[in-house]
């Protein structure tokens, strides 16, 4: 595994900034989330029949088009990440697939953490915590849900069996559940809720402070921020 | 309101394709190049230009072999499943008793073509980039049955195989029709489509068993459209509903608890 770098990135205030998000992670973050947005609003008009009247006519002709547009976006997103950020999207993609003690306990702690504020229940977590490699895991795996299923359905019409076909409609559906729930629960989170401020605010700057990366990512800030500068340190150094 | 039907007696059908040439003749669909491959059948399928057509089938029982004719095109299902997936309502299930279809509001997704058990809709696909495509089905000439015509294929019919009206009127022509052909010695007469998916709306008198003919002998409505509306939907409100109180219920904590960013602390 790659080394990476995390250096501290100036001050905001009086608080020490620490680097979170390379841009190409915002950049893949940001286009993932327009194109999901779009995607589940034009895929919503043939989901639920109380929205029927923009399935049909001139305007499900134009939410079809769209609907296959953002799918070329969201195919893009991870592309982007992999070849701009290929060691952070490697990283990433390791850490959503590992669990252990801390993530049980923090899951378990959660509620009381974001609703009293119970400090110092949480077990320390990683450039990810629990919450977030758990909503990260459910879009990896739908993501590939998302794009074998929709490619049947666009491609496959006529040519492969009806119960394929059919079973594609219902794992899209499925697939669609299980991220909106985790992505209501992300967007909650980062928006409504207020002790995750600086986790919106470092998916536009890359950055968060050290108190956030410490109360929030100490693993992470400990082990790959700290470590790093420390191996980086030399006091003899011109520089 | 009492409900309408057509009724298909085989057994008078001389296959001379009438009816075929009567719908496209109504609905101005055009005629399609076709090859010969060793059948009158012609054409072999139903197509976006042919929502209706006769098919020729070779049976032998008891040493004897029978040619059997059948009109085919929507059978206009009670439990229609093609209604029940069409995303835009495209499709209706009109209370008198055939599905008709809005073309306007069709969106090409064709699940309706996959979803039908009789394999009946067919999707003209004008560009599989773009997704456009409009399905295409028999309607039962849904434009002139709800204006007290019969529909084209049975105005046109010559030796009275099709015959068009109150449900119940057909089923007893049909049922009195079996009697009188198994009186003849036809002893595999039957009726088809009594009860089938709901009942329905197009009934056959057949002469020998619907496999014959390459009917289903008990259609069924796809498992996973069932699983679509018993699972999928539900599980869908029920998620995105329990998630929502869970939301509000712990902003309204935060509040009470008056918790900040940890930078503010």
């Amino acid at each position: 595994m790659a080394t990476i770098t995390m250096p501290l990135a100036g001050v905001r205030g009086r608080q020490v900034l620490v680097v979170r998000f390379t841009a190409a992670e915002r950049a893949a973050h940001w286009v993932h989330f327009v194109a999901f947005s779009v995607l589940l609003v034009t895929g919503m008009f043939i989901y639920l029949p109380w929205l029927h009247a923009f399935a049909g006519g001139a305007a499900g002709e134009a939410s079809r088009l769209i609907h296959r547009g953002a799918a070329v976006l969201f195919i893009a997103a991870p592309l982007v990440y992999l070849v701009f950020s290929p060691r952070e999207f490697l990283y990433s993609l390791k850490e959503s697939f590992t669990w252990g003690a801390d993530d049980v306990g923090w899951l378990k702690n959660a509620w009381g953490y974001y609703s009293q504020g119970k400090l110092g229940t949480m077990p320390p977590q990683g450039k990810y915590n629990s919450g977030q490699k758990l909503n990260a895991l459910t879009q990896i795996i739908s993501f590939g849900l998302f794009v074998i299923t929709g490619l049947i359905m666009w491609f496959g019409k006529g040519s492969v069996p009806s119960n394929v076909f059919l079973a594609s409609v219902i794992v899209h559906d499925l697939a669609v559940i299980a991220t909106v729930l985790l992505f209501m629960l992300h967007l909650y989170l980062v928006v409504l809720h207020p002790m995750m401020r600086e986790s919106i605010t470092s998916m536009f700057e890359g950055t968060v402070t050290r108190a956030f990366a410490e109360e929030h990512h100490g693993k992470w800030y400990s082990e790959r921020v700290l470590r790093k500068r420390e191996e980086e340190f030399d006091p003899l150094s011109k520089k | 309101m009492s409900s309408i039907a057509m009724l298909v007696d085989t057994s008078k059908c001389t296959a001379c394709r009438g009816c075929q040439i009567a719908c496209k003749q109504w609905w101005d669909l055009a005629a399609t190049r076709t090859k010969q491959t060793g059948s009158y059948e012609n054409p072999r399928d139903l197509s976006p230009e042919t929502w209706s057509r006769v098919t020729f089938n070779e049976y032998e029982a008891g040493g004897k072999l029978q040619w059997l004719f059948l009109n085919l095109g929507c059978m206009h299902c009670t439990q229609a499943a093609c209604v029940d997936v069409c995303p835009t309502g495209a499709l209706q299930h009109n209370d008198t008793g055939f599905v008709s279809l809005d073309r306007e509001q069709c969106n090409g997704c064709g699940y309706c073509v996959e979803a039908c058990p009789f394999r009946i809709p067919r999707l003209d696909v004008v560009n599989t980039l773009t997704g456009e495509a409009k399905a295409s089905k028999c309607t039962l000439c849904q434009d002139r049955v709800t204006n007290g015509l019969t529909p084209a294929c049975v105005k046109t019919c010559p030796p009275g195989a099709l015959q068009f009206g109150d449900r119940t009127a057909m089923l007893s022509v049909a049922r009195k029709r079996v009697d009188t052909l198994k009186a003849q010695g036809v002893a595999q007469a039957r009726t088809y489509g009594e009860t089938e998916l709901g009942g329905l709306g197009r009934l056959y008198v057949l002469t020998a068993p619907p496999t014959a003919y390459g009917l289903p002998e008990a259609p069924e409505y796809p498992a996973l459209v069932n699983l679509w509306h018993n699972l999928a939907q539900p599980l869908g409100y029920a998620g995105a509903g329990l998630m929502t109180a869970g939301l509000a219920v712990n902003w309204l904590l935060t509040r009470r608890a008056r918790l900040s960013n940890v930078e503010e602390k």
